[in-house]
Protein backbone atom coordinates (compact mmCIF):
# COMPACT_ATOMS: atom_id res chain seq x y z
CA UNK A 1 0.00 0.00 0.00
CA UNK A 2 1.20 3.56 -0.88
CA UNK A 3 1.71 6.17 1.24
CA UNK A 4 1.35 8.74 -1.58
CA UNK A 5 -2.43 7.67 -1.35
CA UNK A 6 -4.71 7.03 1.12
CA UNK A 7 -5.19 8.68 4.41
CA UNK A 8 -2.40 8.59 7.30
CA UNK A 9 -2.21 9.87 10.98
CA UNK A 10 1.00 9.84 12.74
CA UNK A 11 1.06 10.24 16.70
CA UNK A 12 -1.91 12.32 16.86
CA UNK A 13 -2.59 13.19 20.19
CA UNK A 14 -5.46 15.70 21.42
CA UNK A 15 -6.50 16.95 24.92
CA UNK A 16 -8.95 19.18 26.15
CA UNK A 17 -8.89 21.66 28.93
CA UNK A 18 -12.15 20.74 31.20
CA UNK A 19 -11.94 22.88 34.55
CA UNK A 20 -8.34 22.32 35.35
CA UNK A 21 -7.70 19.32 34.48
CA UNK A 22 -6.41 18.40 31.03
CA UNK A 23 -8.49 15.87 29.29
CA UNK A 24 -6.45 13.58 27.09
CA UNK A 25 -9.17 12.58 24.46
CA UNK A 26 -6.58 10.76 21.76
CA UNK A 27 -2.97 9.85 22.71
CA UNK A 28 -0.54 9.10 20.18
CA UNK A 29 -3.53 7.34 17.90
CA UNK A 30 -1.94 6.35 13.95
CA UNK A 31 -3.77 4.87 11.73
CA UNK A 32 -3.20 4.03 8.03
CA UNK A 33 -6.00 3.26 5.18
CA UNK A 34 -4.82 2.50 1.67
CA UNK A 35 -6.40 2.50 -1.48
CA UNK A 36 -9.80 0.66 -1.70
CA UNK A 37 -10.04 0.07 2.23
CA UNK A 38 -12.56 0.45 4.12
CA UNK A 39 -12.13 0.77 8.13
CA UNK A 40 -14.64 0.61 10.42
CA UNK A 41 -14.00 2.38 13.79
CA UNK A 42 -16.31 1.21 17.35
CA UNK A 43 -16.11 2.22 21.03
CA UNK A 44 -18.06 3.17 23.71
CA UNK A 45 -19.47 7.12 23.39
CA UNK A 46 -16.69 9.59 25.05
CA UNK A 47 -14.14 7.43 23.88
CA UNK A 48 -13.11 10.19 21.07
CA UNK A 49 -14.50 8.93 17.83
CA UNK A 50 -16.14 12.40 17.26
CA UNK A 51 -12.95 14.22 18.16
CA UNK A 52 -11.33 11.50 15.83
CA UNK A 53 -13.61 11.99 12.66
CA UNK A 54 -13.51 15.52 13.60
CA UNK A 55 -9.52 16.01 13.42
CA UNK A 56 -9.42 13.43 10.20
CA UNK A 57 -12.16 15.37 8.59
CA UNK A 58 -10.17 18.53 8.90
CA UNK A 59 -12.66 19.74 11.19
CA UNK A 60 -10.34 20.01 14.45
CA UNK A 61 -6.67 20.67 14.80
CA UNK A 62 -4.87 18.17 16.91
CA UNK A 63 -2.91 19.23 19.65
CA UNK A 64 0.29 17.18 18.32
CA UNK A 65 0.80 14.48 15.71
CA UNK A 66 0.37 15.01 12.05
CA UNK A 67 -2.85 13.75 9.52
CA UNK A 68 -2.41 13.01 5.71
CA UNK A 69 -4.59 12.86 2.51
CA UNK A 70 -2.74 11.27 -0.37
CA UNK A 71 0.55 12.28 1.29
CA UNK A 72 -0.57 16.21 1.77
CA UNK A 73 -0.63 16.85 5.39
CA UNK A 74 -3.01 19.59 6.92
CA UNK A 75 -0.03 21.12 9.02
CA UNK A 76 -0.19 25.21 8.32
CA UNK A 77 -3.00 25.10 6.45
CA UNK A 78 -5.18 28.41 7.35
CA UNK A 79 -8.92 28.07 7.40
CA UNK A 80 -9.66 28.68 3.68
CA UNK A 81 -7.45 25.62 2.44
CA UNK A 82 -8.60 23.56 5.08
CA UNK A 83 -12.76 23.91 3.24
CA UNK A 84 -11.24 23.80 0.31
CA UNK A 85 -9.40 20.98 1.17
CA UNK A 86 -13.06 19.39 2.81
CA UNK A 87 -14.47 20.21 -0.93
CA UNK A 88 -12.24 18.80 -2.78
CA UNK A 89 -10.81 15.55 -0.83
CA UNK A 90 -13.18 14.98 1.74
CA UNK A 91 -16.22 13.07 1.21
CA UNK A 92 -18.58 13.02 4.67
CA UNK A 93 -21.43 10.85 5.22
CA UNK A 94 -23.20 12.26 8.55
CA UNK A 95 -25.58 10.38 11.47
CA UNK A 96 -29.01 11.20 9.90
CA UNK A 97 -28.13 12.52 6.36
CA UNK A 98 -28.54 15.88 6.99
CA UNK A 99 -29.14 17.32 3.61
CA UNK A 100 -30.15 20.92 2.89
CA UNK A 101 -34.61 20.74 2.98
CA UNK A 102 -34.85 23.16 0.31
CA UNK A 103 -32.86 21.45 -2.64
CA UNK A 104 -33.91 18.69 -5.00
CA UNK A 105 -31.51 15.56 -4.75
CA UNK A 106 -30.23 16.31 -8.34
CA UNK A 107 -29.26 20.21 -6.75
CA UNK A 108 -27.91 18.58 -3.65
CA UNK A 109 -25.43 17.16 -5.88
CA UNK A 110 -24.65 20.15 -7.72
CA UNK A 111 -23.78 22.41 -5.44
CA UNK A 112 -20.96 20.40 -3.88
CA UNK A 113 -19.87 20.64 -7.77
CA UNK A 114 -20.43 24.23 -8.42
CA UNK A 115 -18.57 25.06 -5.28
CA UNK A 116 -15.47 23.51 -6.36
CA UNK A 117 -15.84 24.98 -10.12
CA UNK A 118 -16.52 21.40 -11.63
CA UNK A 119 -18.42 22.38 -15.32
CA UNK A 120 -21.83 22.41 -15.38
CA UNK A 121 -22.03 19.77 -18.17
CA UNK A 122 -19.49 17.47 -16.25
CA UNK A 123 -21.12 18.16 -13.06
CA UNK A 124 -24.40 17.32 -14.70
CA UNK A 125 -23.37 14.07 -16.31
CA UNK A 126 -21.43 12.80 -13.16
CA UNK A 127 -24.55 13.84 -10.80
CA UNK A 128 -26.77 11.40 -13.09
CA UNK A 129 -24.25 8.34 -13.07
CA UNK A 130 -24.04 8.78 -9.04
CA UNK A 131 -27.99 8.59 -8.58
CA UNK A 132 -27.93 5.83 -11.21
CA UNK A 133 -25.33 3.94 -9.59
CA UNK A 134 -26.99 4.69 -6.04
CA UNK A 135 -30.50 3.83 -7.63
CA UNK A 136 -31.64 7.36 -7.25
CA UNK A 137 -32.63 8.15 -10.46
CA UNK A 138 -36.34 8.03 -9.84
CA UNK A 139 -36.11 10.59 -6.75
CA UNK A 140 -33.92 13.10 -8.68
CA UNK A 141 -36.33 16.47 -8.23
CA UNK A 142 -37.57 15.51 -5.00
CA UNK A 143 -36.84 17.63 -2.04
CA UNK A 144 -35.85 15.63 0.92
CA UNK A 145 -38.47 15.91 2.53
CA UNK A 146 -40.60 13.18 0.46
CA UNK A 147 -37.26 10.50 0.57
CA UNK A 148 -37.26 7.54 3.11
CA UNK A 149 -34.70 7.89 5.65
CA UNK A 150 -32.64 5.01 3.74
CA UNK A 151 -32.74 7.37 0.57
CA UNK A 152 -32.01 10.34 2.51
CA UNK A 153 -28.62 8.85 3.61
CA UNK A 154 -27.63 7.47 -0.44
CA UNK A 155 -28.60 11.06 -1.56
CA UNK A 156 -25.72 12.22 1.49
CA UNK A 157 -23.28 8.92 -0.59
CA UNK A 158 -23.68 10.44 -3.73
CA UNK A 159 -23.51 13.64 -2.36
CA UNK A 160 -20.12 13.06 -0.49
CA UNK A 161 -18.64 10.88 -3.56
CA UNK A 162 -19.74 13.96 -5.91
CA UNK A 163 -16.10 15.96 -5.93
CA UNK A 164 -14.15 12.63 -6.30
CA UNK A 165 -12.45 12.57 -2.65
CA UNK A 166 -9.00 10.46 -1.43
CA UNK A 167 -11.68 9.70 1.33
CA UNK A 168 -14.91 9.07 2.81
CA UNK A 169 -15.61 9.86 6.45
CA UNK A 170 -18.90 8.14 7.89
CA UNK A 171 -20.41 9.16 11.16
CA UNK A 172 -22.68 6.70 11.60
CA UNK A 173 -24.33 6.42 9.26
CA UNK A 174 -26.72 3.37 10.10
CA UNK A 175 -27.77 5.21 13.30
CA UNK A 176 -31.27 6.05 11.69
CA UNK A 177 -31.75 3.20 9.48
CA UNK A 178 -33.15 -0.56 9.75
CA UNK A 179 -31.32 -3.31 9.70
CA UNK A 180 -31.66 -4.02 6.20
CA UNK A 181 -31.35 -0.47 4.82
CA UNK A 182 -28.49 -0.09 7.10
CA UNK A 183 -26.89 -3.28 5.23
CA UNK A 184 -27.78 -1.75 1.61
CA UNK A 185 -26.04 1.93 2.59
CA UNK A 186 -22.91 0.50 3.80
CA UNK A 187 -22.29 -2.27 1.24
CA UNK A 188 -22.99 0.85 -1.36
CA UNK A 189 -20.16 2.47 0.70
CA UNK A 190 -17.70 -0.29 0.93
CA UNK A 191 -18.42 -1.21 -3.04
CA UNK A 192 -17.42 2.48 -4.77
CA UNK A 193 -14.97 2.74 -1.71
CA UNK A 194 -13.65 -0.95 -4.07
CA UNK A 195 -14.81 0.48 -7.39
CA UNK A 196 -13.07 3.81 -7.01
CA UNK A 197 -9.73 2.78 -5.23
CA UNK A 198 -10.66 5.37 -2.60
CA UNK A 199 -10.13 5.21 1.09
CA UNK A 200 -13.23 5.40 3.59
CA UNK A 201 -13.32 5.73 7.52
CA UNK A 202 -16.51 3.99 8.98
CA UNK A 203 -17.44 5.39 12.55
CA UNK A 204 -20.54 2.73 14.04
CA UNK A 205 -22.13 1.16 16.68
CA UNK A 206 -24.39 -0.90 14.52
CA UNK A 207 -21.98 -4.61 14.21
CA UNK A 208 -24.59 -5.77 11.73
CA UNK A 209 -22.64 -4.26 8.48
CA UNK A 210 -18.69 -4.69 10.34
CA UNK A 211 -18.81 -7.65 6.99
CA UNK A 212 -18.38 -5.05 4.66
CA UNK A 213 -15.58 -3.75 6.90
CA UNK A 214 -11.82 -4.67 5.68
CA UNK A 215 -10.71 -4.02 9.26
CA UNK A 216 -12.51 -3.46 12.82
CA UNK A 217 -11.16 -0.52 14.99
CA UNK A 218 -11.38 0.08 18.53
CA UNK A 219 -11.41 3.37 19.86
CA UNK A 220 -9.33 2.59 23.68
CA UNK A 221 -7.92 4.47 25.73
CA UNK A 222 -7.35 7.37 23.43
CA UNK A 223 -5.50 5.03 20.48
CA UNK A 224 -7.21 2.33 17.60
CA UNK A 225 -6.18 -1.17 18.49
CA UNK A 226 -7.67 -3.79 16.37
CA UNK A 227 -10.31 -6.22 17.71
CA UNK B 1 -27.29 32.93 -5.37
CA UNK B 2 -27.31 29.52 -6.10
CA UNK B 3 -28.74 28.41 -2.22
CA UNK B 4 -30.26 32.03 -1.89
CA UNK B 5 -32.70 31.82 -4.63
CA UNK B 6 -33.54 28.09 -4.17
CA UNK B 7 -34.50 28.54 -0.38
CA UNK B 8 -36.69 31.16 -1.40
CA UNK B 9 -38.06 29.03 -4.30
CA UNK B 10 -38.61 25.95 -1.33
CA UNK B 11 -40.19 28.78 1.38
CA UNK B 12 -42.02 31.03 -1.06
CA UNK B 13 -44.77 32.00 1.55
CA UNK B 14 -42.38 33.24 3.94
CA UNK B 15 -40.26 35.14 1.83
CA UNK B 16 -43.16 36.71 0.01
CA UNK B 17 -44.78 37.77 3.65
CA UNK B 18 -41.21 39.58 4.32
CA UNK B 19 -41.06 41.20 0.57
CA UNK B 20 -44.49 42.16 1.47
CA UNK B 21 -43.10 44.61 4.52
CA UNK B 22 -40.34 45.75 2.83
CA UNK B 23 -42.78 47.12 -0.25
CA UNK B 24 -45.03 48.44 2.16
CA UNK B 25 -41.76 50.50 4.54
CA UNK B 26 -40.29 51.53 1.09
CA UNK B 27 -44.13 52.75 -0.46
CA UNK B 28 -43.97 54.45 2.89
CA UNK B 29 -40.90 55.71 2.34
CA UNK B 30 -40.73 57.36 -0.77
CA UNK B 31 -44.16 58.78 -0.25
CA UNK B 32 -42.86 60.64 2.63
CA UNK B 33 -39.98 61.72 1.25
CA UNK B 34 -41.92 62.62 -2.19
CA UNK B 35 -44.22 64.78 0.19
CA UNK B 36 -41.56 66.33 1.79
CA UNK B 37 -39.19 67.30 -1.88
CA UNK B 38 -42.84 68.87 -2.36
CA UNK B 39 -43.44 70.52 0.80
CA UNK B 40 -39.82 71.87 0.30
CA UNK B 41 -40.93 72.85 -2.91
CA UNK B 42 -43.52 74.83 -2.41
CA UNK B 43 -42.30 76.52 0.62
CA UNK B 44 -38.64 77.82 -0.71
CA UNK B 45 -38.62 77.09 -4.58
CA UNK B 46 -38.36 80.89 -5.09
CA UNK B 47 -35.36 81.38 -2.70
CA UNK B 48 -33.63 77.68 -3.78
CA UNK B 49 -33.53 79.31 -7.58
CA UNK B 50 -32.14 82.41 -6.40
CA UNK B 51 -28.21 81.95 -7.66
CA UNK B 52 -27.15 84.32 -4.15
CA UNK B 53 -25.11 82.31 -1.68
CA UNK B 54 -26.08 85.05 1.28
CA UNK B 55 -28.34 87.29 2.33
CA UNK B 56 -27.90 90.56 4.41
CA UNK B 57 -30.65 91.12 6.53
CA UNK B 58 -31.82 94.08 9.12
CA UNK B 59 -30.29 93.40 12.49
CA UNK B 60 -32.51 91.48 14.69
CA UNK B 61 -34.82 90.42 11.91
CA UNK B 62 -34.06 86.89 12.90
CA UNK B 63 -33.22 85.49 9.55
CA UNK B 64 -36.92 86.31 8.26
CA UNK B 65 -37.16 88.44 5.04
CA UNK B 66 -40.33 89.48 5.95
CA UNK B 67 -38.88 91.03 9.13
CA UNK B 68 -36.14 92.52 7.70
CA UNK B 69 -35.83 96.40 6.03
CA UNK B 70 -32.60 97.55 4.55
CA UNK B 71 -32.41 100.56 2.09
CA UNK B 72 -29.93 102.20 -0.33
CA UNK B 73 -27.54 103.21 1.99
CA UNK B 74 -26.47 99.33 3.07
CA UNK B 75 -27.10 98.49 -0.61
CA UNK B 76 -24.39 101.06 -1.65
CA UNK B 77 -22.16 99.61 1.21
CA UNK B 78 -22.90 96.04 0.40
CA UNK B 79 -21.70 96.70 -3.09
CA UNK B 80 -18.60 98.34 -2.02
CA UNK B 81 -17.57 95.02 -0.09
CA UNK B 82 -18.38 92.65 -2.74
CA UNK B 83 -18.74 94.39 -5.92
CA UNK B 84 -21.65 96.15 -8.17
CA UNK B 85 -23.05 92.71 -9.49
CA UNK B 86 -22.16 91.08 -6.74
CA UNK B 87 -24.67 92.75 -4.82
CA UNK B 88 -28.69 93.32 -5.70
CA UNK B 89 -31.70 94.25 -4.01
CA UNK B 90 -34.90 91.79 -3.02
CA UNK B 91 -38.35 93.43 -2.17
CA UNK B 92 -40.59 90.09 -0.68
CA UNK B 93 -44.48 90.88 0.86
CA UNK B 94 -46.79 87.93 1.13
CA UNK B 95 -50.09 89.46 -0.64
CA UNK B 96 -53.32 88.89 -1.54
CA UNK B 97 -54.36 88.63 -5.32
CA UNK B 98 -57.63 88.34 -7.45
CA UNK B 99 -57.45 87.54 -10.99
CA UNK B 100 -59.19 90.09 -13.06
CA UNK B 101 -62.24 88.69 -14.50
CA UNK B 102 -62.89 85.77 -11.83
CA UNK B 103 -64.17 85.93 -8.35
CA UNK B 104 -61.56 84.64 -5.21
CA UNK B 105 -58.27 85.77 -3.47
CA UNK B 106 -55.48 84.15 -3.85
CA UNK B 107 -52.11 84.02 -2.09
CA UNK B 108 -49.48 85.27 -3.59
CA UNK B 109 -45.54 86.13 -2.82
CA UNK B 110 -44.60 89.32 -4.11
CA UNK B 111 -40.48 89.53 -5.57
CA UNK B 112 -39.06 92.68 -6.13
CA UNK B 113 -35.97 91.66 -8.05
CA UNK B 114 -33.99 93.51 -10.60
CA UNK B 115 -35.22 92.24 -14.41
CA UNK B 116 -31.96 92.22 -16.12
CA UNK B 117 -29.94 90.89 -12.97
CA UNK B 118 -29.16 87.13 -11.62
CA UNK B 119 -32.26 87.12 -9.39
CA UNK B 120 -34.40 87.42 -12.24
CA UNK B 121 -36.11 84.20 -13.04
CA UNK B 122 -35.91 82.14 -16.14
CA UNK B 123 -39.44 83.16 -18.23
CA UNK B 124 -40.88 79.74 -19.62
CA UNK B 125 -44.36 80.95 -21.56
CA UNK B 126 -44.60 84.74 -22.76
CA UNK B 127 -41.99 87.16 -22.06
CA UNK B 128 -39.46 88.85 -20.49
CA UNK B 129 -40.15 92.36 -18.48
CA UNK B 130 -38.31 94.97 -20.24
CA UNK B 131 -37.47 98.88 -18.78
CA UNK B 132 -40.54 100.47 -20.16
CA UNK B 133 -43.10 98.11 -19.21
CA UNK B 134 -44.84 99.37 -15.83
CA UNK B 135 -46.45 97.23 -13.55
CA UNK B 136 -46.39 94.06 -15.50
CA UNK B 137 -45.42 91.24 -13.70
CA UNK B 138 -44.09 87.38 -14.32
CA UNK B 139 -46.08 84.71 -12.22
CA UNK B 140 -45.93 81.36 -11.26
CA UNK B 141 -47.48 78.93 -13.56
CA UNK B 142 -49.63 77.88 -10.56
CA UNK B 143 -52.09 80.86 -10.84
CA UNK B 144 -52.74 79.89 -14.27
CA UNK B 145 -54.75 77.25 -12.54
CA UNK B 146 -56.70 80.18 -10.77
CA UNK B 147 -57.60 81.57 -14.59
CA UNK B 148 -54.56 83.90 -14.89
CA UNK B 149 -53.25 83.69 -18.21
CA UNK B 150 -50.46 85.99 -20.34
CA UNK B 151 -51.28 89.46 -21.05
CA UNK B 152 -54.12 89.11 -18.62
CA UNK B 153 -54.42 91.38 -15.52
CA UNK B 154 -53.90 90.11 -11.31
CA UNK B 155 -54.88 92.77 -8.84
CA UNK B 156 -53.03 93.28 -5.63
CA UNK B 157 -56.02 93.21 -3.02
CA UNK B 158 -53.78 95.75 -0.44
CA UNK B 159 -52.97 98.29 -2.95
CA UNK B 160 -55.47 97.82 -5.80
CA UNK B 161 -52.48 97.90 -8.06
CA UNK B 162 -53.41 96.27 -11.59
CA UNK B 163 -50.01 94.32 -12.57
CA UNK B 164 -50.07 92.67 -16.02
CA UNK B 165 -49.07 89.00 -16.66
CA UNK B 166 -46.15 89.60 -19.04
CA UNK B 167 -45.11 85.64 -18.78
CA UNK B 168 -44.65 83.07 -16.26
CA UNK B 169 -42.40 81.07 -14.53
CA UNK B 170 -42.23 77.64 -13.39
CA UNK B 171 -41.45 76.02 -10.05
CA UNK B 172 -41.30 79.58 -8.18
CA UNK B 173 -42.90 79.41 -4.86
CA UNK B 174 -42.25 80.89 -1.09
CA UNK B 175 -44.48 80.26 1.95
CA UNK B 176 -46.61 78.38 0.26
CA UNK B 177 -47.65 80.70 -2.05
CA UNK B 178 -46.76 81.15 -5.28
CA UNK B 179 -44.39 84.02 -6.37
CA UNK B 180 -44.77 87.27 -8.44
CA UNK B 181 -42.14 88.79 -9.43
CA UNK B 182 -42.13 92.16 -10.28
CA UNK B 183 -39.41 94.69 -11.00
CA UNK B 184 -37.53 97.39 -8.95
CA UNK B 185 -39.40 100.61 -10.24
CA UNK B 186 -42.45 99.24 -9.55
CA UNK B 187 -41.84 98.20 -6.32
CA UNK B 188 -40.50 101.22 -5.32
CA UNK B 189 -44.06 102.50 -6.93
CA UNK B 190 -45.70 100.47 -5.24
CA UNK B 191 -44.22 101.32 -1.71
CA UNK B 192 -44.49 104.70 -2.06
CA UNK B 193 -48.51 104.27 -2.55
CA UNK B 194 -48.71 101.99 0.97
CA UNK B 195 -46.24 104.80 2.34
CA UNK B 196 -48.78 107.52 1.31
CA UNK B 197 -51.53 106.04 3.27
CA UNK B 198 -48.83 104.84 6.17
CA UNK B 199 -47.28 107.91 6.77
CA UNK B 200 -43.66 108.31 5.20
CA UNK B 201 -40.77 105.90 6.57
CA UNK B 202 -37.24 106.03 6.39
CA UNK B 203 -35.10 104.63 3.00
CA UNK B 204 -36.08 101.56 4.03
CA UNK B 205 -37.15 100.33 0.16
CA UNK B 206 -36.01 96.52 0.52
CA UNK B 207 -36.25 93.21 2.43
CA UNK B 208 -32.99 92.55 2.29
CA UNK B 209 -29.56 92.36 -0.28
CA UNK B 210 -28.74 88.96 -2.00
CA UNK B 211 -24.99 88.51 -2.58
CA UNK B 212 -22.42 86.06 -4.41
CA UNK B 213 -19.43 86.35 -2.14
CA UNK B 214 -17.15 84.07 -0.20
CA UNK B 215 -14.01 84.54 1.44
CA UNK B 216 -12.28 87.45 1.86
CA UNK B 217 -15.31 88.86 0.42
CA UNK B 218 -17.49 88.03 2.67
CA UNK B 219 -15.78 89.33 5.28
CA UNK B 220 -15.21 93.17 3.76
CA UNK B 221 -18.83 92.72 3.77
CA UNK B 222 -19.27 91.86 7.53
CA UNK B 223 -17.14 94.71 8.12
CA UNK B 224 -19.09 96.85 5.88
CA UNK B 225 -22.40 96.03 8.04
CA UNK B 226 -20.99 95.37 11.55
CA UNK B 227 -25.02 95.63 12.59
CA UNK B 228 -26.54 93.81 9.84
CA UNK B 229 -27.45 89.85 10.04
CA UNK B 230 -25.94 88.25 6.84
CA UNK B 231 -26.98 84.79 6.52
CA UNK B 232 -26.66 81.77 4.26
CA UNK B 233 -29.11 81.08 1.79
CA UNK B 234 -29.96 77.64 3.86
CA UNK B 235 -30.28 80.04 6.90
CA UNK B 236 -32.99 81.89 4.78
CA UNK B 237 -34.90 78.87 3.69
CA UNK B 238 -35.03 77.27 6.90
CA UNK B 239 -36.28 80.62 8.24
CA UNK B 240 -39.32 80.29 6.50
CA UNK B 241 -41.76 80.37 8.83
CA UNK B 242 -42.72 76.46 9.03
CA UNK B 243 -40.10 75.07 7.19
CA UNK B 244 -37.85 73.99 9.29
CA UNK B 245 -40.99 72.39 11.47
CA UNK B 246 -42.61 70.92 8.51
CA UNK B 247 -39.34 69.34 7.05
CA UNK B 248 -38.26 68.34 9.93
CA UNK B 249 -41.24 66.28 11.50
CA UNK B 250 -40.76 64.59 7.90
CA UNK B 251 -37.59 63.72 8.16
CA UNK B 252 -37.74 61.76 11.53
CA UNK B 253 -40.74 60.11 9.79
CA UNK B 254 -38.74 58.92 6.65
CA UNK B 255 -35.48 58.23 8.71
CA UNK B 256 -37.61 56.02 11.51
CA UNK B 257 -39.08 54.30 8.71
CA UNK B 258 -35.68 53.66 7.30
CA UNK B 259 -34.40 52.00 10.60
CA UNK B 260 -38.05 50.45 11.16
CA UNK B 261 -37.13 48.33 8.07
CA UNK B 262 -33.76 47.57 8.50
CA UNK B 263 -34.64 45.84 11.88
CA UNK B 264 -37.38 43.80 10.50
CA UNK B 265 -34.79 42.81 7.89
CA UNK B 266 -32.13 42.16 10.73
CA UNK B 267 -34.68 40.22 12.96
CA UNK B 268 -36.05 38.53 10.52
CA UNK B 269 -33.30 36.95 9.08
CA UNK B 270 -31.22 36.40 11.92
CA UNK B 271 -33.90 34.27 13.01
CA UNK B 272 -33.86 32.48 10.05
CA UNK B 273 -30.12 32.13 10.11
CA UNK B 274 -30.49 30.78 13.79
CA UNK B 275 -33.02 28.26 12.54
CA UNK B 276 -30.23 27.40 10.19
CA UNK B 277 -27.32 26.68 12.03
CA UNK B 278 -27.05 22.94 11.26
CA UNK B 279 -27.67 23.75 7.99
CA UNK B 280 -24.71 26.08 7.97
CA UNK B 281 -22.55 23.65 9.95
CA UNK B 282 -23.22 20.74 7.33
CA UNK B 283 -22.10 22.99 4.80
CA UNK B 284 -19.16 24.00 6.28
CA UNK B 285 -18.03 20.75 7.17
CA UNK B 286 -18.60 19.74 3.37
CA UNK B 287 -16.09 22.19 2.29
CA UNK B 288 -18.59 25.32 1.78
CA UNK B 289 -16.17 28.92 2.32
CA UNK B 290 -17.86 31.23 4.84
CA UNK B 291 -17.71 33.95 2.22
CA UNK B 292 -20.09 31.51 0.04
CA UNK B 293 -22.58 31.56 3.00
CA UNK B 294 -22.52 35.32 3.87
CA UNK B 295 -22.73 35.98 0.00
CA UNK B 296 -25.66 34.11 -0.07
CA UNK B 297 -27.65 35.95 2.94
CA UNK B 298 -27.00 38.90 1.68
CA UNK B 299 -27.95 38.08 -1.83
CA UNK B 300 -31.30 36.81 -0.46
CA UNK B 301 -31.33 40.20 1.57
CA UNK B 302 -30.60 42.78 -1.31
CA UNK B 303 -32.87 40.39 -3.72
CA UNK B 304 -36.10 40.54 -1.36
CA UNK B 305 -35.03 44.74 -1.23
CA UNK B 306 -34.37 45.70 -4.92
CA UNK B 307 -37.76 43.88 -5.95
CA UNK B 308 -40.13 45.13 -3.20
CA UNK B 309 -38.21 48.70 -3.76
CA UNK B 310 -38.49 47.95 -8.03
CA UNK B 311 -42.49 47.31 -7.31
CA UNK B 312 -42.63 50.08 -4.35
CA UNK B 313 -41.03 52.71 -7.21
CA UNK B 314 -43.79 51.39 -9.80
CA UNK B 315 -46.58 52.08 -6.99
CA UNK B 316 -45.30 55.30 -6.23
CA UNK B 317 -44.89 56.54 -10.13
CA UNK B 318 -48.94 55.26 -10.30
CA UNK B 319 -50.09 56.79 -7.17
CA UNK B 320 -48.00 60.32 -8.62
CA UNK B 321 -50.54 60.28 -11.54
CA UNK B 322 -53.32 59.73 -9.29
CA UNK B 323 -52.84 62.35 -6.39
CA UNK B 324 -54.98 65.58 -6.90
CA UNK B 325 -52.64 68.40 -8.15
CA UNK B 326 -52.87 70.70 -5.18
CA UNK B 327 -50.81 68.01 -3.02
CA UNK B 328 -47.62 68.65 -2.75
CA UNK B 329 -45.42 66.28 -4.03
CA UNK B 330 -42.53 65.57 -5.90
CA UNK B 331 -40.29 62.84 -6.00
CA UNK B 332 -37.50 63.61 -9.33
CA UNK B 333 -35.62 60.38 -9.94
CA UNK B 334 -32.31 61.12 -8.18
CA UNK B 335 -34.07 61.60 -5.29
CA UNK B 336 -36.14 58.74 -5.59
CA UNK B 337 -32.56 56.97 -6.84
CA UNK B 338 -31.12 58.32 -4.07
CA UNK B 339 -33.92 57.07 -0.98
CA UNK B 340 -33.84 53.69 -2.51
CA UNK B 341 -29.63 53.95 -2.38
CA UNK B 342 -29.76 54.56 0.75
CA UNK B 343 -33.17 51.88 1.96
CA UNK B 344 -30.74 49.21 -0.22
CA UNK B 345 -27.83 50.29 1.82
CA UNK B 346 -29.72 49.93 5.24
CA UNK B 347 -30.99 46.47 4.64
CA UNK B 348 -27.31 45.82 3.70
CA UNK B 349 -26.46 46.77 7.05
CA UNK B 350 -29.20 44.81 8.84
CA UNK B 351 -27.94 41.65 7.00
CA UNK B 352 -24.92 42.47 8.68
CA UNK B 353 -26.09 40.51 11.91
CA UNK B 354 -26.98 37.34 10.32
CA UNK B 355 -23.60 37.13 8.16
CA UNK B 356 -21.99 37.43 11.60
CA UNK B 357 -23.94 34.52 12.73
CA UNK B 358 -23.04 32.72 9.66
CA UNK B 359 -19.29 33.16 10.70
CA UNK B 360 -19.93 32.50 14.29
CA UNK B 361 -21.07 28.61 13.30
CA UNK B 362 -18.94 25.85 13.61
CA UNK B 363 -18.59 23.10 11.35
CA UNK B 364 -17.74 20.72 14.40
CA UNK B 365 -21.30 20.77 15.19
CA UNK B 366 -22.21 18.64 11.98
CA UNK B 367 -20.55 15.85 14.05
CA UNK B 368 -22.25 14.21 16.28
CA UNK B 369 -25.28 15.22 15.51
CA UNK B 370 -28.53 13.44 15.76
CA UNK B 371 -31.13 15.18 13.31
CA UNK B 372 -31.14 18.28 11.08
Amino acid sequence: MSMRSGFAMRGVTHSFADGGTVLQVLDDLSLEVGAGELVAVMGPSGSGKSTFLSIGGALLAPTGGEVLIDGESFAGKSPLELADLRLNKIGFVFQSANLIPYLYVREQLMLVAKLAGMEKGQARRRASALLEQLGLSHRANAYPSKLSGGERQRVAIARAWMNDPAVLFADEPTASLDASRGRDVVGMIAERTKAERKSAVMVTHDDRVLSFCDRVLYMKDGRLVPI
Amino acid sequence: MFLALREIRHAKARYALIALIMLLVSFLVLFVTGLARGLAYDNAASIQNMAATHFVLQEQSEHRLARSAVGNKELAAAREAVGDAQATPLGMRMSAVMVEGSSGKLDAALLAVDMNGWLSPSVAAGRTITGGAVMTILADRKLAESGAQVGGVIVDVATGIRLTIAGFVDDESFSHAPAVFISLDDWSAMQARTELAAGPSADASYNAIAVQASGDRLEALREALPEAEIITKADAVSAIPGYKEEQGSLLMMIVFLFVISAFVLAVFFYVITLQKAGQFGILKAIGTRTSYLAGSVIGQVLLLSTGSLAASSLLILLAQTALPASLPFRLETDTLLLTCALFLGMSAAGSLLSVAQVARTNALDAIGRAAG
